[in-house]
């Protein structure tokens, strides 16, 4: 999932400065597990926006599973608010980048022809994964998965430094990483792991530098649509 | 200096490396200092690589100022700032005025230093810098291209003898010995029992690879316990923070060149490992004093 956090109000009403009336879009994936664009978040924003004098022309919360960057899913929604979308000084998304893209360029633009001011209302900060609470990153999508190697642990993500090959001079006394207290040095946790499944051998064979090529952006995939009847 | 850093590794001198911190700004007359008056009194003077993350002057243009004053330096060189084009670039640069020996490290972290916010780079590890050396020195680049006038890089690497666990670091030194270096220099270190079983451990994968332990200068019972609490990789036992606490007001540096002289003593006389380098961070000038106070230097 993509963890997200919501922006300061203030940045967000700097926006929507100039612009009246507004649809709110938010998100039935990732935006209602962090609690950035769920259907209370959409509530409370066109509140918020009602009393800083904006006119919301429609607050649209997807239903919980219902992901905003799958644009057959957007497409679908947005189509019952066409008139408002067309009738709006900008759109707001509480949903993670991602879905603010995809809505700008496969619905506003291609589906409906518009070119809407489009707005975020949170700030992503990675893809993670855990819950139902606490979440960690744990993998960077590098393009050349590692863990087979590395006893399911990942060094480029749980690494502060992304090392491959070891940990570097600076865990601590207590087994935890220097540049994150919080957090166990990767490296030791790689070692431990892998000394109990009795594959220590894995960690003396030097690994290759990273073929970062693979994590040239934009990357994009084509796939066989999936049939959702 | 009259001999390269690579014919004293090759004889049986007990070896003193010592290091330079590059200045913040354009003021390079304190460095010019410290050169002239340690360049003679010791076998090879380290540039640190924007040390701590802290922005400086670079450990390249400090090396160069070695060479300008005839000494012989080490060019400390960090994954941190540069991709493997720059370090590459640099490391063709830095051998074309004559530097010859590289000093290959992670590097701190940027959030200990003062731009925290910059991106780290770290696109290869310490590991895969000394094999980048030896492909250098092969006389290809990373891509396998040919070098139109190569390299010979001396290479030297870091090890933290103490850790815990131990066998997490053991195992990445056992790597760095793989990839191939000629020299080895140590976190500091103040126990030499602990310092034994590293050099033990070393010796009994690689015999030739040269070991200088860490010599961190004391200046302070302070600075020891802050060490101690802050610095991942050294210990400085209870006894040497008590010896320090009791120095008299006014002479901690004195007592910390004295802890730091029976170190030196104790390892070149019971033969612990090949040669010491000495981190006197900040008090470069007291190092002719801590050589004297190890009876290498004449009084």
């Amino acid at each position: 999932m993509i963890g997200q956090v919501k922006k300061p109000i203030e940045e967000i009403l700097e926006y929507l400065d100039g612009k009246k009336k507004i649809v709110i879009y938010g998100c039935g994936g990732c935006a209602t597990v962090f609690h950035t664009g769920g259907e209370p978040e959409v509530k409370e924003m066109a509140d918020i926006l009602t009393k800083n004098g904006k006119e919301v022309l429609a607050a649209i919360a997807p239903p919980f599973g219902e992901f905003t960057c799958y644009a057959p899913w957007s497409k679908q929604r947005m189509s019952n608010y066409k008139n408002q979308i067309k009738e709006c000084d900008a759109v707001l998304m509480l949903c993670c980048g991602d879905g603010l893209q995809v809505v700008r360029e496969y619905v506003l633009e291609n589906e409906f022809g518009l070119t809407k001011s489009i707005y975020p209302s949170t700030n992503p900060i990675g893809h993670m994964g855990g819950g139902p609470g606490l979440f960690r990153e744990k993998c960077i999508q590098c393009g050349e998965c590692e863990l087979g190697k590395l006893s399911g642990i990942c060094p480029m993500t749980q690494c502060a430094k992304g090392l491959l090959n070891g940990p570097c001079g600076g865990t601590r006394k207590d087994g935890r990483c220097e540049v994150n207290p919080d957090s166990d040095c990767a490296w030791v946790s790689i070692y431990k792991r892998l000394k109990e499944l009795g594959e220590l051998d894995k960690m003396r064979e030097i690994m290759a530098p990273k073929d970062w090529s693979k994590m040239q952006r934009p990357r994009q995939l084509e796939v066989e649509p999936l049939s959702l009847k | 200096m009259a001999k390269s850093f690579k014919e004293v590794l090759k004889s049986d001198k007990f070896i003193i490396t010592t290091e330079i911190g590059p200045v913040k700004g354009t003021n390079i007359q304190k460095m010019n200092d410290n050169i002239k008056n340690l360049k003679d009194k010791v076998d090879a003077l380290n540039a640190t690589d924007n040390q701590s993350a802290v922005m400086r002057y670079p450990s390249l243009g400090a090396c160069l100022l070695v060479k300008e004053h005839c000494g012989e330096p080490i060019f400390q060189i960090t994954c941190r700032d540069r991709n493997r084009l720059a370090i590459q670039a640099d490391l063709l640069f830095a051998f074309s005025r004559g530097i010859e020996n590289v000093l290959c490290l992670t590097g701190d972290s940027l959030k200990m230093g003062d731009h925290p916010e910059a991106k780290p780079v770290y696109d290869i590890d310490s590991v895969q810098l000394i094999q980048l050396v030896h492909t250098l020195n092969s006389g290809k680049d990373l891509s396998g291209n040919n070098l139109d006038g190569g390299v010979d890089f001396c290479i030297g690497a870091s090890a933290t003898p103490s850790a815990d666990p131990i066998e997490p670091q053991l195992i990445k030194y056992e790597k760095k010995l793989k990839a191939g270096i000629d020299f080895i220099q140590t976190q500091a270190i103040y126990d030499l029992d602990e310092l034994k079983r590293f050099v033990s451990y070393s010796r009994n994968i690689n015999k030739s690879v040269k070991i200088l332990a860490g010599i961190v200068l004391l200046v302070s019972a302070g600075m020891a316990k802050w060490m101690n609490e802050n610095i991942p990789g050294i210990i400085v036992p209870q006894n040497l923070i008590d010896e320090m606490a009791e120095a008299p007001k006014g002479e901690g540096l004195l007592k910390g060149i004295e802890i730091s002289g029976n170190l030196i003593r104790r390892i070149k006389d019971e033969a612990i490992c090949d040669g010491i380098h000495i981190m006197a961070i900040g008090k470069e000038e007291k190092v002719p004093d801590i050589l004297k106070a190890a009876g290498i230097l004449e009084v």
